[in-house]
């Protein structure tokens, strides 16, 4: 601030109180003088509660957990694809590592990634493909799944489940014409019991399940859309351990990933991006409104 | 601060207050959206950095540096980002109708604690803009809040001045 002319007082002066940037003995100055002048007193006291309003509502932010792979952005080299448009759908993309790396890390990552993208392609070509066969096919081979082939991640583990349950005659244990009854099972077994509503999306809320999670029981809602489309919402308590995966999106399947509220929610469809992450967005607000005092 | 892992790791640390600020500025932009944003920005920095584009000294010159980065990308990015609804706050309606650069500059300062030097810095514009677009921003959210029944205000007009002398 500069120094104003003795015995006078500027509205940045003001201004400057109210921000915390005066030294001690500008600031005296201005209490004397609001202590005099109440009107310019009310004045600063209304800036005062607007910060304050400000605060109350973005700093509960600060408590939240953010991404492992939010934490470590800084050190991701980009995709070779090109922009990020969306970060919920690249969190946690293959090759991110959740630790701080050095300059040689990242070097040695870069070629790496280049003798090994053709390889990666042809193996996300080949998975996606194989997910999207054994959701639509609806009967696929059935195989038991070991320990070694388990799937890991929150998006793998949603994609089993939705491929496993959303062609199933009876795709949930409880319809949604129970659904004070699905809330208190779901709060036992899983520990979150929101059951965002859709609607505006055209995505009618069937029901609900338990469904075995990566580390932990998980909740399973079915959403219903007017063309018979089924979209899965999958939540479980988040691991910190378990990284956030690349949410797929091919064959007419997407999956988006967040976290928020010690939980890892994945919202899994047969739409295109833009109308999952508008619904993704709609349930995640639910979501942190339900969590929020 | 020259070492490269120091930056990162500072830079990890305040992701916290990146995700605030870039929800704060988004005024009623999901948290997918915002946290894609923090995402694209540092990713975006980091790549700066390694390029050696920009070399912050110390952990504040960095966590600046975010900041810029963050503020740009927003100023594209939330151009067609959805705006409040009915569950946020009168005061997120408030910002949501201010121009963006007021609302950055109003955030930087009485949200992120960031003194008009800095805030001019990060925002791209000088000091003396910083306080004029400031008073604005107090003054139109003082406008705004009253008019919609929002937290009680003193009138706005009281601040339209600028550098009014008060005494």
């Amino acid at each position: 601030m500069t120094t104003p002319p003795t015995g006078f007082l500027e509205e940045a002066d003001l201004h400057a109180f109210v921000d915390g940037i005066l030294d001690p003995d500008q600031r005296r100055r201005v209490e004397e003088h609001l202590a005099q002048h109440p009107e310019d007193a009310a004045l600063v006291e209304s800036w005062q509660r607007q910060n304050a309003a400000i605060r109350a509502v973005y700093e509960p932010i600060l408590r939240e957990i953010p991404a492992p792979s939010l934490r470590s952005a800084a050190a991701q080299v980009a995709a070779p694809s090109g922009t990020i448009e969306s970060g919920a759908t690249h969190w946690g993309r293959p090759g991110v590592l959740p630790r701080v790396r050095r300059r040689e890390d990242i070097l040695a990552q870069q070629r790496r990634q280049a003798i090994f993208a053709s390889v990666l392609a042809v193996l996300s070509v080949a998975a996606v493909a194989a997910l999207a066969t054994f959701i639509f096919a609806g009967r696929g081979e059935h195989r038991p799944i070991t320990a070694a082939s388990a799937p890991q991640g929150y998006v793998a583990r949603a994609g089993l489940t939705y491929a496993t349950y959303v062609s199933d005659q009876h795709p949930v244990e409880i319809d949604a014409s129970r659904l004070e009854e699905l809330s208190s099972w779901l709060k036992a077994r899983v520990g979150f019991y929101k059951v965002p509503d859709l609607s505006q999306q055209g995505m009618r809320l069937i029901g609900g399940r338990v469904a075995p999670g990566v580390a932990a029981p998980a909740g399973f809602l079915i959403y219903e859309r007017p063309d018979g489309g089924r979209v899965g919402l999958y939540f479980e308590r988040s691991v910190a351990t378990i990284s956030q995966q690349a949410s797929k999106s091919g064959s007419g399947v997407t999956a988006i990933e967040w976290r928020t509220a010690d939980f890892a929610f994945v919202l899994i469809g047969p739409l295109s991006l833009d109308l999952m992450q508008v619904a993704a967005e709609k349930a995640a607000a639910q979501i942190i409104g339900a969590s929020q005092p | 601060m020259s070492n490269y892992a120091d930056i990162l790791a500072e830079l990890s640390e305040a992701t916290p207050v990146f995700r605030r600020y870039a929800r704060a500025l988004g005024a009623g932009v999901g948290l997918v959206v915002a946290d894609g944003l923090v995402h694209s920005a540092l990713q975006g920095l980091g790549a700066r950095l390694r390029a050696r584009e920009v070399t912050p000294n110390d952990a504040e010159a960095a966590r600046i540096e975010a900041y810029k980065a963050i503020t740009s990308l927003a100023a594209h990015k939330y151009q067609v980002a959805s705006g409040p609804g009915p569950r946020h706050p009168p005061i997120v309606h408030g910002l949501a109708a201010l121009d963006f650069t007021d609302r950055a500059v109003l955030l930087l300062v009485s949200l992120e604690g960031f003194g008009y030097d800095a805030a001019a810095d990060i925002a791209g514009i000088s000091r003396e803009t910083v306080f004029m677009r400031l008073q604005r921003a107090r003054a139109l959210l003082a406008n705004w809040t009253a008019n919609s029944g929002g937290i009680p205000q003193v009138s706005a007009a009281r601040s339209s001045a600028h550098l009014r002398v008060v005494k």
